[in-house]
Formats: C-alpha cells, sequence, structure tokens
C-alpha cells in the first residue's frame, strides 16, 4: 500500500481543518500562555471551517478514494460534511459569545472544535468499519474535552464524564460488532460486508450478532430509545452551544455512517432486523415526543425533541436500506438533516442569547414577553419551532414531506403515519414556548453582553429556514444526483 | 397572473404594514388596502366565463419537478364565490375590528393578512401539495389571533384548535403523498396535480372498511370534516370561537369553516366518487345528527356568543347533508349556504362583538330591552337574525330550501330530521332575541353610570354592506348562481368520472367547439 498525491489531495479538507485548529494554540503558547483576543480566534477557526467547506466542494463528489478504498468522497461525503462543518461554524459564532464557553480557553476549545470537525469529515467519508470507528471516536473524545471545559462547574462535568462513560461503552459494543462482522465476512469494507449480506445474514448467526451491536452501536450515537437516556442530561448540562453542536453536527454525521451501512440492501434479507429496526423508529418518535411534553426545561426539551426526530430519521434510514435505489431516500434524509440542523441551531441559538451567565438555567416560562421586548428574535423562534413542528412553508415541513414520500414509495406508510401522528403530538409542546413568547406578559431578560455574533446565526438561519423550502427542489435534485 | 397577485398581494401588504412606521395610521392604510384587493377580486368575477366549467384563468408553472408538483392556479364556479367571500369579509373586519383590537394592532394586521393569503390559496390551489401549504399555513395566523387577543381561555382554545385541525390535515398529507405515487404507477411521471389525481382509477371495494379508495377518501374526509366542523369533531369549534377576538370568529366562521366543505367539493366527492356515494349516509346521518344537536345545544346556551357558535354547527350540518344529496338542489344549495352562512354569521359575531365592546358581557340573562335603548343595532340585529333562521327573501332562505328540496329528492329520511332544524333554528334564535332585546330592561342595560350608545357611523357602515348582501342573495340569487351553475352541473352529471379541462384564454373559441363535438 502506497500513499500517493492523490490521497493527500483528496483529505485536503481534514489537514486544512488541522492547520487551521493548531493556530490559535500555538499563538497562545507563543505568546506565553496568554490568551489572544477571542475574535481572532473565532475569525481563524471560521476561515479554516469555510477553506475546508471549499476544499471539501472540489475533492469530493466524484467517489474517489483515498487510502486504498478506506475513504470514499462520494455525494454522501460532499453534502454531509457541508451541513456538519456549517453546523460547526454556526456552533461556533455561538460559542464566541455564551459565557460558559468564551473568554479563558477559548483558543483551546476552537482547537477541539476543529478537531471533532476532523472527526466527522473521517466518519463521512469512511467505507472501512475500523475507519467509522476511527472518525467516531475523534469525534466523540474532542467532545467530551469540549463539555468538560465549560466555566460552568457542576452539570457539565457531570454531563460530560456521562457522555464519556456511555459514549466509551457504545464504542466497545460497536467494536465488539466490528470484530464479529470481520470474523464472519473476513473484510472490514463496507462493500465486501454488504455484498456478503445476502448469504450470511440468513447463515451465519455471527454475522447476524456483529451487525446488530453495529447498528445497537450506531442508535446510541443518534440516540434511538432505548439507548436514549444520555440525551436529556447531557444536552442539558453541556454549554448550549455545545448542545447545538451535539444535536446538529454530530447527529447530522452519525447518521451519515448509519446511511453508508444500511443503504443498499443490507435489510432485505432480515426481517428480524428490519422489524427491530421499525419498532425502534416508531418506539423513539414516541417516547421523544412525549417525554418532551413533560419538560419545562428549554433545553431538555429541545433533548427531547432531538431523540424525536432521530425517529423520523431512522424512517428515513430504513426506507433507504429496503430500496434499491438508494439515492432517492439518502437525498431525504440528507435534506432533512440540513434543516434540521438549521432550525436546531437556530433555536439553540436563541436560548444562549438569554444566558446572562454560565449558571442560567431556561425554562419555557421564562420566556415570557420576549415578543414585546425583542420582536425580531421571537419570530425567529417562532420560525424555528414551526420548522421543527413541521408546519409549512418552513424547510421543516419539506424535510418532513421528502422523507416520508420517500417512506410511502418503499410502502412502508405504517412508518409515515406514525410519523405524521408524533407531528401532531410535537406540535403541542413546540406551541409552547411561543404561547408564552406571545401570550403571557413576563420581564424576560437577555444577557447584557453583545451578542453579535449569535444574532448572525440566528437571522441567517431564519432566513434559510423560512426560504429554503420554496426552492427545495432544485436542491433535492442536485443531491439526489450527486448520490447516484 | 389575475389569481397570484389575488392570492398574494395580501403577503405583500402585510410586509408594508411590518415597515409602516406610523401606528396611528396603520388602520386606515389596512382598510385601504383590503379594499384593493377586494376590487381585484371584483376584476376576477369580470373576466370570469359562467358559461364553462372548466378551470379558468390558469396559471401552471413546474414548481418541484422531482415530485411533479406544480404551482397551479385556477378558478370555476366552485371557488370563485369563495374566493369573494374572503375578500369581502376581510375588508368588512378591519373596519370591524377599529375598537374591539386595542392591543399589538400591527401584529393583528400582519397576521389577518397572512391568513388572508392563506385561505385565497387554499380556493384556488389546484395542485395537491400546494393546496396542503396553503391549508396548514392559515393555522399559523389564526393560532396566533386566537392566543393574543384572545378571551380569559385563549390559550387552551387555540391549542386545542391548532392540534385537532392538523390532526386531521397530517393523514391527508400522507393520503396526497399515496395519491402522488399511484399517479407514477398510472401515467408513468409523479404529478400532484389536482387534473391528474381526477383521472386516476382506484379500486374501490364495497362495504370493505380497508379497501384502497375507501381509506384515501376517509384520510381526506377527515381532514375536511374536522375543518367543517362535522358533528362529532366540533368540540374545539364553540371554545376557538368564544374566546376569538371578534374579528377571529368571523373569519373562522366566515370563511375558515368552508375551507372544509370546499374541500369536499373540490377533493374528497370527485376523486372518489364510488366511496362518495357508497358512504354517503355517514355523512348525510352525521349532518342530520350535526343539525339538530347544533341546534338544540345552541338553545340552552347563557352565552350569545357561544350560541352563535353552536348555530355554525348546525348550520354546516346543513351545507353537509346538501353536498351529499348529490343532486343540483343539493349541491348549488350547499355552496350558497356556505356564502350564506359566511355572511350571516359573520355579522352575528360582529354585533355580538359590537355589543360585548360596550357592555364587555355576553350573558344573555344580563341583557333585555335592548331594543328601546338600541334601536338602530336591534333592527340590524333582527334583519341577520331573519337571514340565519332562513326566512324567505333573505339569502338564508334560498340556500337552506335548495338544501332541503335536493336532500328530500335524494334521501327523504334525513330530509325529516333536517327539516326540524329549521324549526329548532327559529327556536333558539328568536327566543335569544326576545331575551335580548325585549322584556324587561336587564342589569346591564339599566345601568345608569354606562349608558349605552347606539351603533356609530363606522359599526352601521360595517353593517350595511353585509345587509345589503344579505337581502341581494335572498332577492337575486340568480346573479350568483349562474356563476357557479356550469360548475355544479359538470360535477353532478359527471361525477363518477369527473374531469376538469384548463381552459384558455385564447382559445375560448377552440375549446367552445370541442366541447361541441364532444356533446
Amino acid at each position: 500500500m502506497s500513499i500517493g498525491i492523490g490521497d493527500i489531495l483528496l483529505v485536503s479538507p481534514m489537514i486544512m481543518l488541522f492547520l487551521a485548529s493548531i493556530i490559535p494554540i500555538t499563538i497562545k503558547v507563543l505568546r506565553g500562555n496568554i490568551e489572544q483576543s477571542p475574535s481572532a480566534t473565532l475569525i481563524q477557526g471560521l476561515g479554516g471551517l469555510f477553506a475546508a467547506i471549499v476544499l471539501l466542494m472540489v475533492v469530493s463528489g466524484s467517489g474517489a478514494t483515498a487510502f486504498a478504498n478506506a475513504l470514499v468522497f462520494d455525494g454522501v461525503t460532499k453534502w454531509m460534511g457541508f451541513i456538519a462543518l456549517l453546523a460547526a461554524a454556526g456552533s461556533l459564532l455561538l460559542m464566541y459569545d455564551n459565557p460558559s464557553t468564551t473568554g479563558d480557553q477559548f483558543s483551546e476549545l476552537v482547537f477541539l472544535t476543529l478537531s471533532s470537525a476532523i472527526g466527522m469529515l473521517i466518519l463521512v467519508s469512511a467505507v472501512d468499519l475500523l475507519m467509522v470507528f476511527i472518525g467516531l471516536e475523534t469525534m466523540s473524545l474532542a467532545l467530551y474535552l469540549m463539555i468538560a471545559m465549560s466555566h460552568e462547574q457542576k452539570l457539565s462535568k457531570e454531563a460530560a464524564l456521562k457522555y464519556f462513560i456511555l459514549g466509551s461503552f457504545a464504542s466497545a459494543i460497536f467494536l465488539y460488532g466490528i470484530a464479529f462482522i470481520f470474523g464472519s465476512v473476513g473484510s472490514t469494507y463496507i462493500p465486501v460486508v454488504i455484498q456478503k449480506t445476502s448469504e450470511l445474514i440468513t447463515s451465519s448467526r455471527i454475522y447476524m450478532f456483529g451487525i446488530t451491536m453495529l447498528i445497537l452501536g450506531f442508535c446510541f450515537k443518534v440516540s434511538i430509545v432505548p439507548f436514549h437516556a444520555w440525551t436529556p442530561d447531557v444536552y442539558q448540562g453541556a454549554p448550549t452551544p455545545h448542545t447545538a453542536y451535539m444535536s446538529t453536527a454530530v447527529k447530522a454525521v452519525s447518521f451519515a455512517a448509519f446511511l453508508r451501512i444500511i443503504a443498499t440492501k443490507s435489510l432485505v434479507g432480515s426481517e428480524n432486523l428490519f422489524d427491530l429496526l421499525q419498532w425502534l423508529a416508531v418506539i423513539t418518535m414516541i417516547v421523544g415526543n412525549v417525554g418532551a411534553i413533560l419538560q419545562n426545561n428549554f433545553k431538555r426539551m429541545l433533548a427531547y425533541s432531538s431523540v424525536a426526530h432521530s425517529g423520523y430519521l431512522l424512517v428515513g434510514v430504513i426506507t433507504t436500506g429496503i430500496s434499491d435505489d438508494m439515492s432517492f431516500g439518502a437525498t431525504g434524509v440528507i435534506f432533512y438533516l440540513a434543516a434540521y440542523t438549521l432550525m436546531t441551531l437556530g433555536a439553540f441559538a436563541v436560548v444562549t442569547l438569554m444566558e446572562k451567565s454560565e449558571e442560567t438555567i431556561i425554562n419555557v416560562d421564562d420566556l415570557a414577553g420576549y415578543a414585546k421586548k425583542r420582536p425580531l428574535m421571537a419570530l425567529c423562534l417562532t420560525l424555528f419551532l414551526l420548522s421543527l413542528a413541521g408546519i409549512p412553508p418552513t424547510v421543516g415541513f419539506f424535510g418532513k414531506f421528502y422523507m416520508f414520500t420517500a417512506a410511502i414509495g418503499e410502502g412502508l406508510i405504517w412508518l409515515a403515519i406514525w410519523g405524521v401522528i408524533n407531528s401532531v403530538i410535537s406540535v403541542y409542546y413546540y406551541l409552547r414556548p411561543i404561547v408564552v413568547m406571545y401570550m403571557r406578559e413576563g420581564g424576560v431578560d437577555e444577557a447584557p453582553h453583545s451578542m453579535n455574533a449569535t444574532r448572525t446565526a440566528i437571522i441567517v438561519s431564519a432566513i434559510l429556514v423560512a426560504f429554503l423550502g420554496f426552492i427545495s427542489g432544485p436542491i433535492f435534485e442536485l443531491v439526489e444526483r450527486a448520490l447516484s | 397572473m389575475l389569481l397570484s397577485t389575488i392570492v398574494f398581494l395580501p403577503i405583500l401588504f402585510s410586509a408594508i404594514l411590518i415597515l409602516w412606521p406610523k401606528e396611528s395610521t396603520l388602520r386606515p392604510l389596512a382598510l385601504g388596502l383590503s379594499l384593493v384587493e377586494f376590487l381585484v377580486s371584483l376584476v376576477l368575477i369580470h373576466r370570469f366565463d359562467m358559461t364553462s366549467a372548466s378551470l379558468q384563468m390558469v396559471e401552471k408553472y413546474p414548481w418541484i419537478e422531482r415530485f411533479g408538483i406544480t404551482y397551479f392556479l385556477g378558478v370555476d364556479g366552485i371557488s370563485l364565490w369563495l374566493v369573494l367571500l374572503t375578500n369581502f369579509l376581510t375588508a368588512i373586519i378591519v373596519l370591524g375590528s377599529w375598537k374591539s383590537i386595542e392591543t399589538r394592532v400591527k401584529g393583528f394586521h400582519v397576521a389577518l393578512f397572512v391568513l388572508q393569503t392563506a385561505m385565497l390559496g387554499t380556493f384556488l390551489a389546484m395542485d395537491a401539495v400546494f393546496f396542503y401549504l396553503f391549508w396548514e399555513l392559515s393555522l399559523v395566523p389564526m393560532y396566533f389571533m386566537i392566543g393574543i387577543w384572545g378571551g380569559p381561555r385563549r390559550i387552551y382554545a387555540t391549542v386545542k384548535f391548532f392540534i385537532y385541525t392538523m390532526l386531521g390535515s397530517v393523514l391527508m398529507l400522507v393520503a396526497i403523498i399515496y395519491m402522488m405515487f399511484l399517479t407514477q404507477e398510472a401515467f408513468g411521471e409523479m404529478s400532484a396535480s389536482i387534473l391528474d389525481f381526477y383521472r386516476l382509477d382506484i379500486p374501490f371495494v364495497g362495504g370493505q372498511f380497508f379497501s384502497l379508495q375507501t381509506l384515501l377518501f376517509f384520510a381526506f374526509a377527515l381532514a375536511f370534516a374536522i375543518k367543517v366542523p362535522v358533528f362529532p369533531f366540533h368540540t374545539w369549534l364553540p371554545d376557538a370561537h368564544v374566546e376569538a377576538p371578534t374579528p377571529g370568529s368571523v373569519i373562522l366562521a366566515g370563511v375558515m369553516l368552508k375551507m372544509g366543505t370546499y374541500g369536499f367539493i373540490r377533493w374528497t366527492i370527485p376523486m372518489f366518487p364510488e366511496a362518495a356515494e357508497y358512504w354517503a349516509w355517514l355523512f348525510l346521518l352525521v349532518g342530520a345528527i350535526g343539525i339538530v344537536y347544533g341546534a338544540l345545544v345552541a338553545m340552552v346556551q347563557p352565552d350569545i356568543k357561544k350560541l352563535v357558535a353552536y348555530s355554525s354547527v348546525s348550520h354546516m350540518g346543513y351545507v353537509l347533508i346538501g353536498l351529499f344529496a348529490f343532486n343540483q338542489f343539493g349541491l348549488t344549495g350547499g355552496l350558497y349556504q356556505m356564502l350564506n352562512h359566511g355572511i350571516s354569521t359573520g355579522a352575528l359575531f360582529l354585533m355580538v362583538g359590537m355589543i360585548y365592546e360596550r357592555t364587555h358581557s355576553r350573558e344573555i340573562s344580563k341583557y333585555g330591552g335592548l331594543a328601546s335603548v338600541l334601536p338602530l343595532f336591534t333592527i340590524f340585529f333582527f334583519i341577520v337574525t331573519l337571514s340565519s333562521i332562513a326566512v324567505p327573501l333573505t339569502n338564508g332562505f334560498v340556500g337552506e330550501f335548495l338544501i332541503l328540496l335536493g336532500t328530500f329528492k335524494a334521501e327523504p329520511a334525513f330530509a325529516y330530521v333536517a327539516v326540524t332544524g329549521v324549526v329548532l333554528g327559529a327556536v333558539y334564535m328568536l327566543w335569544m332575541f326576545k331575551r335580548v332585546f325585549f322584556g324587561e330592561k336587564g342589569e346591564l342595560v339599566k345601568d345608569e353610570h354606562h349608558p349605552l350608545l347606539d351603533l356609530s357611523l363606522r359599526e352601521i357602515m360595517v353593517m350595511v354592506p353585509l345587509v345589503v348582501m344579505i337581502f341581494w342573495m335572498g332577492i337575486f340569487p340568480n346573479q350568483f348562481l349562474d356563476y357557479s351553475k356550469a360548475s355544479v352541473d359538470h360535477l353532478i352529471q359527471d361525477r363518477g368520472n369527473y374531469m376538469l379541462s384548463i381552459q384558455n384564454p385564447k382559445s375560448d373559441k377552440i375549446n367552445a367547439s370541442i366541447q361541441g363535438e364532444n356533446k
């Protein structure tokens, strides 16, 4: 095996990210362990991310592979990487303004964020199970640290530890699954695994065990019920920008890798696995939505909503898994992830606006009177919430529409009906903040310091959420063409 | 371009209002804009060709080509008057809300105009997904209208309204998507256009609930039935109506309920003719129950607004049995009754609002003897009451008469039940009228600290157009019905195999000659 210049060119986005990530900490060291101004750090970080996006757009999409078929740069890599890096950029803006992340150690934080972004790029491009594992771990390890680094002293530490322990446990299960698959197939290269799936899934218990473990590992990462229990605690305890990062970028790339493994008919051979995933999807939707109804803490509510959205996305993943033409279902999933990223990032960004110090806890009732005080921001949050609920003409509606269309096209009508019924349930809690903002009097307070970076992120995502749906047709076709 | 202008002009208006700097001139501006919109829709009548049953002034552009979703607007005799009704009532509401909306005036008008676009889009969109967008969008401004400017239990009412209606419509979405795949199977290309949905031949098995056409039929019917609302699904309506501010109630009763019945005429019945015919008894039954039940419950309401709200349940029951009688009389009557109900119930809600602004109470028992204090108000109220109980010469009579005629022809048994509703309607309205306007002066009326003032010039201006319409539609119904006749005849005659053609304005003559040959 030799590494050529072509390989290096293909991974140039990751190299770019790495180089950008070490700039701030190097400067810090050179200055004698004194932080440079956070805005300089932010610009370096954002610059690295955008340069990586440009490189990614250039090098990927062709389906070229690097490092002896370990990484592939096809449509999924291109668009999922794009979503993940944009979400990372948005989260960086939030981190810059948030009291629990900015200031002290901001350069280290940017380093970690970009490092986890490298892990994400590896994860979305990996076609070898071991590479998937490496990507997953690179991403997660940086995240554990990021959460633990919060200036808030209690909940964030608890969250980091919980996430770390449970995450490692899930990684172990995942690796265990890989070992079994390797034992039965003799390779960890995903196309080979898929090729042998149809014969092994009925004949080999070992393979069955391996693939089940693998899927369960993913279920943990994307918080599918009953592996979701960490989600509310971690999302609540982590600094809000990190929560935004986890619920958008991390979820998007985990689903991308999930898609790669499930895609192209690996579910067709096994009725049991297929049934299992269907039930997991339904239960996830129900538990997420019903759980969210009971929450008063805004971040916790969004955490449960994120669980519910994993359920919807799992429907899309299953659709991809059973269809002959994987690009249709996969495009639905990617579009939904893009929509979900925009609206979730926006919603969390509005939460950060109100965090005066790192200790602040935002309850839904605290939003009372927000519409009077900040009509524009309240309108943006309303848009995000309506979009999360899937009310037209927001982008969230189009996301659900495409994904459920794909599901119905594959005959999964019952799953689609569960999905839409759950959207109705979800309306109840998504409307609550709107009720409180617009229909109750109260003295909501925003953080006194300037929040222009966050506001920019909010307004950009709000505009996209409101109007992206109308031009979603061409976008959908573009992505679909890139995938097929 | 006319239809696009009509649909999207209100959105433009709301943008203007958002940017408008002066609060004091906001209402006159909004009134002017709503009148402009109304005038534009008069152009629609002028250009409308009443001899044709096909879709007119069609605008069709590809939108999401991957799924065959189009930007598709068109008007025919069924939607024409509903568009007019919407714009007429919106203009009235802007004037009628002058005093009743005191806070967040700008927000209210913005919501109103967004709502107007959503309603007009619902009536004019001829693409299923495009239609669904407007259908769901209409929930959002109404949700804010009830929730922000409503009564004490407004939050409960508005959330219930939102969730209830959405529950119905999501299943419709699944059905729409499914039908899009059916078009792909049948014609090789996916399409969400209603014209292609009409062309579909969906297998029907009588007596079996879990057969394709029946399931699709009920998925659509449930969405519309909740919106109408048909009897067992009506429970959101009294809450929403009572808690909504006056203009909200007017729009809700006047236009939004018609979105449901319009949906039956435009989507459910022609798309699923066999299922509609097979299950007609069910809708006749719940319609008839709704008529009697709504009337009986209205009778015992202590609150005037609630009484009017339940009367809506009763009136919409008439519309429903008219539609499912499947003959010219029933359908024409149903269509006409939709307009009547919009005008007379809208007027009733406005008048209830006017009296509420004066006394801040809607309890019937606190009134009495209003006639001697507010003579002008009494006259207007009496006229509207007469229209609501369908006295000849008023519009209500034409609609109810035609519906009952149609039902007698089709299913006499249901007509017997429905006729009792006419009597009961007179009972609850007149009894209420007697208790409020005649007899001993009630505690609110004789309160000397708050002398009641009769209608102001503005309020008269609000009521006069409505009263004019009540008599105009009652005395010269043909002037209105002529426009819908071609479409109604077409729907009744070709119901089993309903198609709509698109009328090309430039080749009217060619079209006419083709139709002639076909006959």
